[in-house]
């Protein structure tokens, strides 16, 4: 276990090399374009909680190791040209704090007037940082255990998933019967945090008559959770498995209800690391419904509550699906209301990128599951209590929108949305229900 | 052979043969670490993605607008819009220059803008055409009596201005440690400055009026602005022949032409 106090300069050579051999054409871009306008900080949700948050400053540690290795002129001259390696633990751990400032929300890419993705930029720095040593504890634990494939070797999670197996065979669900035409794939995340989620995509499911199943086992923890440092090989990995899987089945669609960073990944970024098609399509459920609900098969209940939807980043911006679900909870509900930011522009809930899931209520929420603590050093401690506290201003421009909207209940689609606006919720006492919308929608099934 | 001849009649090959270098320079780069991969995109109406299109280079300019109303005023109007575009490719005194270096810029002589309210030769406000030996003058200038506001004088003030905000706003941010302000941010902007000011100087004659002062001045500007189209490639002038547009355009591409996200 790293104490965050250790310091290696050869580690940190060998993490640039490392970020050095992904370099393409776009990330170029990214790195080499920049002018420093700082306009990226407008839209970013961690600027409220300090100027050093802003995309541009979070970034420029990746652009100091990335002109040390790269630019000439930077090689010979790196006092000028800002190209440096991080020197001692004290600026590897600053480095830390910027990086997991990041939600990766996107709002910095389409505010930017050179189209630059920071979030991009940051999520590569967070692999030099994995490099160098730096990786918050309970992430690792739940990356490592992603990887290892043996998701319910510990006992707590198995029993929960069990029990949520036995809810759905109630349903009528089958697992991992091949010759289905539809895989859905719930993650062990959703299972803890958002199990209405699941049982609610079964009934979904169920009453669209499709010829689904899904898998008795979980395949991941919150696939691919290595993205959340970077980690290209131990994504890869679990790619490779869920698709072996898929094709084992002999699917032609799989079905996620999760529209975080798990349905932006295998929806458009898989192809590109398996470097070939995955051989099969991924959908959200929201498209299932709202396609459903355009042709006339489906018919929802009226809700009497007043609604809004809290759109999870990368399922709207950055996975393309921002009005489909607005037109279903229009159509469930008269009282349904937009946010002031829905659209492209949607508020980020703050806590995106892993933030959500590492800060001190969410381990405390593991170490209730697991029946002991998680070993976090002394370092980390203070890092993840300032962590929760920025978290917490970046959250709070969108309990703001919330709590404006009026609504009763907000419906969101994404496991770290969820867990976000449960902690924010409860400390600025927002007052409403948060539910996924395959739950909501479930609820309103007609008979 | 003194600075002005040196810089308009020796160095110009020379600045252009160190652009295009650097030009290729910056794009092979591109070129060769360009990786195709597989994608997958969501299908939309064409005239939705044409519209997203627009959209994704304006959004930018309208948030700033709404949301820092002084970079909006500092950074694009004065500096850009107001300020250099029109100073570097409209102001007539170039205009007569690069069509001597480079004859179809010619073409663009009726847009040329005079270099003073109070004088506007080579306008159609100028009350006596100017005797020229070149074949073409420039009262066909179509900005009439818009060159109150549209010449040198102003523009170079305005762009001044510019200028200084940005470097006052670098300053104000180096002062506050942010790591992201580099020394390139200020000789870039510094070779700016001295390019607006010495092509001012040069234009009403200062510091003294004397031919050879005039012909330092007037060398000394051309020479500068040779050193800034020599270092383009280079710096982060590079925005404004790749960067900018090359950034949308991929932008567009990623969200909205693959992803959909209209």
């Amino acid at each position: 276990m790293s104490t965050w106090e250790e310091f290696s300069f050869d580690a940190a050579k060998a993490g640039a090399r490392a970020v050095i051999s992904r370099l393409d054409s776009v990330l170029l871009h990214f790195v080499e374009n920049c002018v420093g306008c700082a306009l990226c900080d407008i839209n970013c949700p961690y600027t409220p909680a300090g100027e050093e948050y802003g995309p541009v400053e979070k970034a420029e540690p990746l652009r100091k190791v990335i002109r040390g290795q790269v630019f000439l002129a930077a090689r010979i001259l790196p006092w000028l040209f800002s190209a440096k390696l991080p020197r001692s633990a004290e600026e590897l751990n600053r480095w830390v704090e910027l990086a997991y400032r990041c939600t990766n929300c996107g709002l910095c890419y389409t505010t930017c007037p050179f189209g630059i993705h920071s979030g991009v930029m940051i999520q590569h720095l967070r692999y030099f940082l994995a490099k160098s040593g730096r990786v918050p504890a309970l992430l690792k634990m739940m990356i490592d255990l992603e990887t290892s494939g043996n998701i319910l070797s510990v006992e707590s999670f198995g029993k929960i998933w069990s029990e949520l197996l036995e809810r759905l065979k109630g349903l009528g669900v089958t697992f991992d019967r091949k010759g289905a035409r539809y895989v859905y794939l719930p993650s062990l995340a959703e299972a803890l945090i958002t199990p209405g989620a699941i049982t609610g995509t079964a009934k979904i499911l169920n009453k669209l008559g499709l010829d689904w199943t899904m898998p008795s086992v979980p395949l991941s923890v919150h696939a691919p959770i290595a993205s959340l440092v970077g980690d290209s090989e131990a994504v890869l990995e679990i790619t490779k498995r869920v698709a072996g899987y898929v094709t084992e089945i002999g699917a032609s669609t799989v079905i996620l209800s999760d529209g975080g960073y798990p349905y932006r990944f295998f929806r458009f970024d898989a192809h590109a690391l398996l470097k070939k098609p995955l051989g099969f399509d991924v959908i959200h459920v929201v498209e299932l419904l709202h396609e459903a609900m355009k042709k006339g098969a489906l018919k929802l209940r009226e809700a009497d509550q007043r609604i809004t939807w809290h759109s999870p980043c990368q399922l709207g911006r950055m996975g393309g699906l921002i009005d489909e679900p607005a037109d279903i909870l229009s159509s469930a509900s008269k009282n349904f209301v937009k946010l002031k930011s829905h659209g492209f522009f949607s508020k980020c809930c703050g806590g995106g990128n892993g933030i959500a899931c590492v800060v001190p209520p969410t381990v405390e929420m593991f170490e209730k599951l697991l029946g002991g603590s998680i070993p976090i050093p002394e370092k980390e401690k203070v890092f993840l209590d300032k962590l929760f506290r920025d978290m917490l201003v970046a959250s709070k421009a969108k309990v703001d929108e919330i709590r404006e909207s009026g609504a009763s209940v907000v419906v969101t689609a994404c496991v770290g949305c969820v867990q976000t606006l449960h902690l924010a919720g409860k400390v600025y006492e927002l007052g409403v229900e948060v539910k996924t919308l395959s739950e909501f929608v479930a609820e309103l099934l007609p008979e | 052979m003194d600075l002005l001849y040196l810089s308009v009649y020796v160095l110009p090959p020379y600045v252009v043969a160190m652009f295009l270098f650097g030009v290729a320079y910056r794009i092979s780069r591109y070129v060769l670490m360009y990786r195709r991969v597989p994608i997958r995109r969501r299908s939309r109406p064409a005239f939705k993605l044409l519209v997203g299109l627009v959209k994704t280079f304006i959004d930018p300019l309208v948030i700033t607008a709404r949301f820092r109303v002084s970079d909006f005023v500092g950074g694009l109007i004065l500096l850009h819009i107001l300020g250099v575009i029109p100073l570097i490719f409209l102001l007539g005194q170039h205009v007569a220059m690069f069509s001597y270096w480079f004859p179809p810029y010619s073409a663009l002589r009726f847009l040329s803008i005079p270099s003073s309210a109070t004088s506007p030769a080579l306008t159609l406000t100028a009350p006596v055409k100017p005797t020229s030996s070149m074949s073409w003058t420039f009262v066909e200038s179509i900005w009439g009596p818009l060159t109150i506001v549209l010449n040198g004088d102003l523009l170079a003030v305005l762009a001044i201005m510019g200028v200084l905000y940005r470097l006052g706003d670098r300053l104000w941010k180096a002062s506050r440690n942010m790591i992201h302000i580099r020394l390139g941010d200020f000789t870039a902007l510094l070779l700016l400055l001295a390019i607006l000011v010495t092509g001012f100087f040069a234009t009403h004659h200062m510091p003294s009026g004397d031919i050879v002062t005039y012909r330092f001045v007037l060398g000394l500007h051309i020479l500068l602005a040779e050193t800034l189209v020599v270092a383009l490639p280079f710096t982060k002038f590079w925005h404004f022949v790749f960067g900018y547009w090359y950034g949308k355009l991929h932008e567009w591409y990623d969200l909205k032409y693959r992803r959909g996200a209209l």
